[in-house]
């Protein structure tokens, strides 16, 4: 089967950082006797974990990997090798082979099994779904209590400020720039930026940062209602089901960022004539 | 996973019939009626790329001019391939993670990765994976 293997051995071998990485030994598979660990020989190579996928290379200086093992559907599980701190990756598929890799020491065993056992595609995308959810609850919940009059003096002040703390967004150009894949690499100086690079920004904060702006209530509707100025076909809110996607929760914020600013702009040539 | 849809593949002038399946963060490629796949791409550090009407390209990191285009049945069909490629990278789910984690974080003081037993783990760090 054909794999566009000069990109993938560029994954595998540029300078974005591995999950995981260090010196295993791989059992050498024969293939007429697959479960026969008897006499069974292994091969040191150079291991490189890289979201869900396992690159080996013969050396750690290697330019390209010799291998290269995909995992999904598959247990990671200790190993009843004769080795010791051995494990093995094993396939739902039946016919797929195992990987039997010994570790260098117990502590070294753990930590691979631990990495390789949540490397999967599927694990990851289960754990942003569930966050997705979160966020909505909490935005809910967060503007369920901004509703109540206690809070309404407070927020309204604090309201017109700048709502996300990441000094580096930028407002977004009429038509936002939608996150693709490895999208960091790419930038060039103008970065209107995916989420994650900008909250990079906040690893310096010391205090917890303003709350998102209270929603403009409508109908007591949870969500509230789109801010002035931008077209509701256009705006989806943020804690709205339909917003599964993170870039449209981007962009979301981005155009709230965008008339935040015009109002504040208009504002100011009013108040100097 | 994306909808089987009958887009064609790359190759200078010749567009041939192909099935494509994107599983996780491969996109597969099989003739109409084979079960095996013909070939597949690893869909890291690549760019997707609208392109005429029905047409979309995928194009990697370290060779930005070698385009693989598709040419899907309706321009529809291509919007939803172009979203779902954009959306299927590992680095792009790992970048929502750690944006996702942050938003609660600041909304809730909670780290919602607690619960997971992997909130110490080195890639869901902010700052972690800039290139």
């Amino acid at each position: 089967m054909k794999l566009n293997e000069r990109s993938v051995a560029h994954y595998a071998t540029c300078d974005s950082p591995a999950d995981h990485a260090g010196f295993l030994r791989k059992r050498v598979e024969r293939h007429h006797h697959p479960a026969h660990h008897h006499g069974a020989s292994y091969q040191r190579r150079w291991f490189v974990l890289k979201g869900n996928l396992l690159f080996y290379f013969e050396e750690r200086e290697s330019r390209e990997p010799v291998g290269l093992v995909v995992l999904e559907g598959c247990t990671v599980e200790l190993c009843e090798a004769a080795e010791e701190f051995a494990f093995a990756i094993r396939f739902d598929d039946a016919g797929a082979r195992a990987y039997v890799l010994v570790a260098d020491g117990q502590a070294a065993m753990e930590a691979w099994v631990k990495a390789l056992s949540r490397a999967s595609f599927d694990y990851m995308r289960l754990v942003v779904r569930e966050l997705e959810k979160q966020l909505e609850e909490a935005c809910k919940s967060l503007a369920a209590c901004r509703k109540s009059p206690q809070k309404s003096s407070s927020s309204s002040s604090s309201g017109r400020k700048r709502h996300l703390s990441n000094p580096a967004l930028q407002p977004l150009q009429e038509k936002p720039t939608t996150l693709e894949n490895g999208y960091s690499t790419w930038s060039s100086a103008g970065c209107v930026a995916g989420g994650a690079t900008c909250t990079d920004h906040d690893g310096g904060q010391t205090k917890p940062p303003p709350l998102p702006p209270r929603r403009r209530s409508a109908a007591g509707s949870a969500t509230g209602s789109p801010a002035p100025g931008l077209s509701p076909a256009m705006l989806e809110s943020p804690v709205s089901p339909e917003t599964v996607c993170f870039s449209k929760l981007h962009s979301w914020y981005g155009q709230e960022i965008a008339v935040l600013r015009r109002e504040w702009q208009e504002r100011q040539k009013r108040g100097h004539p | 996973a994306a909808p089987a849809s009958a887009p064609l593949p790359p190759g200078p002038a010749v567009l041939k019939k192909r099935l494509v399946k994107l599983v996780v963060n491969f996109l597969f490629y099989f003739r109409t009626d084979e079960a095996e796949p013909i070939g597949a791409l690893l869909l890291e550090h690549c760019k997707i790329t609208k392109e005429e009407e029905n047409v979309f390209s995928i194009s990697f990191i370290e060779e930005p001019e070698r385009k693989y285009c598709f040419e899907c049945a309706t321009e529809e069909q291509c919007q939803e391939w172009v979203e779902a490629l954009r959306r299927a990278s590992y680095e792009f789910l790992r970048r929502s993670l750690i944006f996702y984690r942050n938003e609660i974080q600041k909304m809730t003081g909670k780290d919602p990765l607690e619960q997971y037993g992997i909130s110490e783990e080195a890639r869901f760090q902010l700052g972690a994976h800039r290139q």
